[in-house]
Order: structure tokens, then C-alpha cells, then sequence
């Protein structure tokens, strides 16, 4: 029970985190630089699984991704497929959840970057979006790897959404958390044990390395 | 020849780039206090055109707008042949396209580059030189930083230079990105007296051998004389006297 958890965790996490990664740093570009209409309330709607119950998370994902869900209905029809109750599930929850903190930590250390650097490389020919590449985001890049190590932490971590959405069938779906969870409720002290060691470890080494990260500010920032 | 008869009302900071991001998160208040309205009119034609006037007057306004960082009210801007801005029409060429080498008071270097690559950075890899390789591009570098006698730094990075240092590299990236004209926002009030004198000379050199106009904006009698052929002074926003750095009245700006 504890080695396949521990692998699927690892899978579920760093997958998670990859998607995150490339999402939120694009949703972080487009808070930080662009203004249009409604973009405090795609912040929101992005931040929203930061402070609502992971398990109403989870019940909006079943509302959009389930069998008879809004978009997961469409997917059935046509393919016979749902995502529920799959390790694409619990990626997806994982992802959903660590989500906020990476475009938090994107956004903010995107916008600390002084825009004098931005105007001196468009005065040099350069478009908006190589300037992001090659100026913004390299300037800001403790900050953008402060939010990876944050991200992947709470992916590792992720419950609640994860069990609505992705079950939490051993092998299958049963990550670190759930294991956890499922060995206490069968009085296995040991494995608990062992499995939130590991978590603890995990997590303690990430705060770690974010203060690390962010604590030594560099002029750039 | 570069035309510009611009108007606009000011009532954010004109100290810092980004002043409208600035004060759109409410510190401006200040600021209005010293709002003003800008209404100018000169031409700078080759050679050293220097917009002289004390804190305040609307000459780094008027840099950023030829640049196309600040948008004026109405008017028109105009280099040689090509249109920059014109509120008629409704002409407003982006930064990009203005080919124009900025110099600020700062550097503003790049931190996580060293001289060379901030330099190479610059370099237009245009429809013409059709992305030039990386060898060419080190090696146009290296001319440039010569050009400003400091090779010898390419490796550096920016915190590794002195001020006087800095601001050559800042010089040689402008010119890197072949531009129709550099605009240079106060470059000598961050290094100390003796770099002041040696980098004056060296600009004016740079701007012989180039051939490239430069408008040149400062509130230092020393630099105008030193190095100006034309000076525009303005005050409150408006031109009040121009001609020869010899001819025209100068008053100490702060």
C-alpha cells in the first residue's frame, strides 16, 4: 500500500506541476501585463480553490468533468471515457488546487520586475513577448521557482478534491494523502506513520527552499 | 530632422518610467500637485541637440514621447521621412518600430547579462540581416564596446561596472540596435565629476564618428557648452529661448 501510493503520488504530483507550471505562468503574463476587462475576476476565479473547501472543488469539478457533467458529458458521448475515477483525475485535482499559489507567486514577482528593463528592450527592437522571455522572466525567476516548489508541495498534499473527483481506489487513485487517510481509518498506526514522515519531509524541504529562493532578493527584483 | 510639436497635460510623475503603472496603484496625489501642461514645438536637426531645463520643465517628457513611451494629448512627431505620431491621423508607431537607442540616467542594463550580451541584445536582427548569427553578433559587439574603449569589460556584469563603465555599455547597446537617433535622458547624473568630463568627450566622439543625431536631455550649464550645437531651453512646459549653446541664456536648472 505505501509503495504504490508513494509512486502514484510522485506521477500524480510532478504531472500536476508540469501543467501548473506552464499554465500559471501564462495566466501570471496575462494578469501582470495585459489590462482588460475582467481581470481581477479571472484572478479570482483562479485564486477561488485557495480558499474554498477542497471538497467543493472537487464537487465543481464533478459539476464540469463527470460522466453526466457539463463538459464531461460531451467527452462520454463521444467517446465512451471519463475522466472520474482515473489517475487523470487526480492530476487534474492536484493541478486545479496548486494552481493559485503559482500564479500568486508568478504575478507577483513578474510585476516586481522593474518596467524601466521592459522599456529598454522595446526601444531595442524587441516585441513584448521575446522581452517577456529573455528580460521579464529570467529577472523573475526566483520568485516563478518560489511558486513551482509552493505548487508542487500542494499537489503532493492535495486530498480532498482529489477524492471527489478521482476516488480513491488503491493502485488506481490512491495517492499518499489518501493512503494516509485509509490506514488510520483501518487502525494501521505503522503505515500512517511512515507516509506522513515522508510528506512531512517533503513539504519541510519546500518551505525550506522557498524561503531560500525568496529571501535573498537580488537587484533585478 | 527630427519634428516635434506635441501637447499634453501632465499630471503623473515624470521621474520614473512606468509612471502611468505607478499611479494607477494611487500614489499620485503628489504628483498632480506638479501637473502642468506641456505645449512644445523644435526640431533637432544632426549634431548634439540638447533640451535644456530645470526639473520639472518637460524635457524628459518630451524624450519619452519621441520614443513612444509616453502618448501625447495631439500633435505630431516626425524623423526624416517617417511619421512617429501624429493625433491627426492617428498615426502612433510603437517603441519598437522608432528605431530609437535610449540612454538613461540609470543604465538600466540588463543584471543577468554581461556588457557583451547586453550589447549583443541590441542588435537588430532585421529583415535585411536576416538573423545574424551568434559569432557575427559577438563580434559587432566587441566593436561597439571598443568603439567605447571598454572591451575590456565584456565579460563583466553590470554590478562588476563602475558607473562611468555602465554607462559606456549603456551607450554601445543603443547603438547596437542601429538607431535613426539617440535619445540620452540626463547619462552623467549618476557618475561622479571626473568620469562626468572623460564620458562628455566620449560621447561627443561617438556622436562624430557615428554620424547619428542625438537629442540629449540635461539641467547642467557644463554639459550643454561642452557638448551641444543646438539647445532648446524650456521652462513650465514650453520652449522659451533656443539657438547656439554660446548664444542662448542659460539659467542653472535646481
Amino acid at each position: 500500500m505505501i509503495w504504490p501510493a508513494f509512486k502514484l503520488s510522485l506521477l500524480v504530483t510532478f504531472v500536476a506541476t508540469c501543467v501548473v507550471v506552464l499554465l500559471g505562468t501564462a495566466f501570471a503574463f496575462i494578469l501582470a501585463k495585459r489590462k482588460f476587462r475582467g481581470r481581477e475576476l479571472l484572478d479570482a476565479i483562479v485564486t477561488l480553490p485557495l480558499v474554498l473547501p477542497p471538497t467543493v472543488t472537487g464537487y465543481y469539478l464533478i459539476v464540469l468533468l463527470g460522466r453526466r457533467g457539463l463538459i464531461g458529458s460531451y467527452v462520454y458521448e463521444r467517446t465512451g471515457w471519463s475522466v472520474t475515477f482515473t489517475w487523470w483525475a487526480a492530476v487534474i485535482a492536484a493541478a486545479v488546487m496548486a494552481l493559485p499559489l503559482m500564479v500568486k507567486s508568478a504575478r507577483a514577482a513578474i510585476e516586481s520586475v522593474n518596467p524601466q528593463y521592459e522599456i529598454a528592450s522595446y526601444t531595442l527592437g524587441k516585441s513584448e513577448l521575446e522581452t517577456f522571455f529573455r528580460i521579464t522572466l529570467p529577472l523573475a525567476s526566483r520568485g516563478i521557482f518560489a511558486g513551482v516548489v509552493l505548487s508542487f508541495a500542494r499537489a503532493l498534499g492535495e486530498f480532498g478534491a482529489t477524492l471527489m473527483l478521482a476516488g480513491n481506489i488503491p493502485g488506481k487513485t490512491q495517492t499518499m494523502p489518501l493512503a494516509i487517510y485509509e490506514a488510520v481509518v483501518a487502525g494501521e498506526d505503522r503505515q500512517a506513520q511512515i507516509l506522513a514522515l515522508v510528506l512531512t519531509a517533503v513539504s519541510v524541504t519546500a518551505i525550506y527552499l522557498t524561503n531560500k529562493l525568496t529571501g535573498g532578493r537580488t537587484q533585478g527584483m | 530632422m527630427l519634428r516635434v510639436s506635441i501637447r499634453k497635460q501632465i499630471g503623473t510623475s515624470r521621474k520614473q518610467l512606468g509612471a502611468e503603472r505607478q499611479t494607477r496603484n494611487g500614489n499620485n496625489e503628489r504628483e498632480s500637485r506638479q501637473a502642468f501642461r506641456l505645449d512644445v514645438e523644435f526640431t533637432a536637426a544632426s549634431g548634439v541637440t540638447i533640451l535644456f531645463g530645470h526639473s520639472g520643465s518637460g524635457k524628459t517628457t518630451c524624450l519619452r514621447a519621441v520614443a513612444g513611451i509616453v502618448t501625447p494629448d495631439e500633435g505630431r512627431i516626425s524623423l526624416d521621412e517617417r511619421l512617429y505620431f501624429d493625433s491627426v491621423s492617428g498615426v502612433n508607431l510603437p517603441i519598437q518600430q522608432r528605431r530609437v537607442g535610449l540612454v538613461f540616467q540609470d543604465y538600466v542594463l540588463f543584471p543577468h547579462l554581461t556588457a557583451e550580451q547586453n550589447v549583443a541584445y541590441g542588435i537588430r536582427a532585421g529583415e535585411n540581416s536576416g538573423g545574424l548569427s551568434k559569432a557575427a553578433k559577438r563580434e559587432r559587439a566587441r566593436e561597439l564596446l571598443a568603439l567605447l574603449g571598454i572591451e575590456y569589460a565584456a565579460r563583466q556584469y553590470p554590478r562588476e561596472l563602475s558607473g562611468g563603465e555602465s554607462q559606456r555599455v549603456a551607450l554601445a547597446r543603443a547603438l547596437a540596435s542601429d538607431p535613426a537617433i539617440v535619445l540620452l535622458d540626463e547619462p552623467l547624473s549618476a557618475v561622479d565629476a571626473k568620469t562626468r568630463a572623460r564620458l562628455l568627450v566620449e560621447i561627443r566622439a561617438t556622436q562624430q564618428r557615428t554620424g547619428i543625431p542625438f537629442l540629449y536631455v540635461t539641467h547642467n550649464v557644463a554639459e550643454v557648452v561642452e557638448i551641444g550645437d543646438h539647445v532648446i531651453v524650456l521652462d513650465e512646459g514650453r520652449v522659451i529661448r533656443q539657438g547656439s549653446p554660446r548664444a542662448v541664456r542659460l539659467v542653472q536648472g535646481e
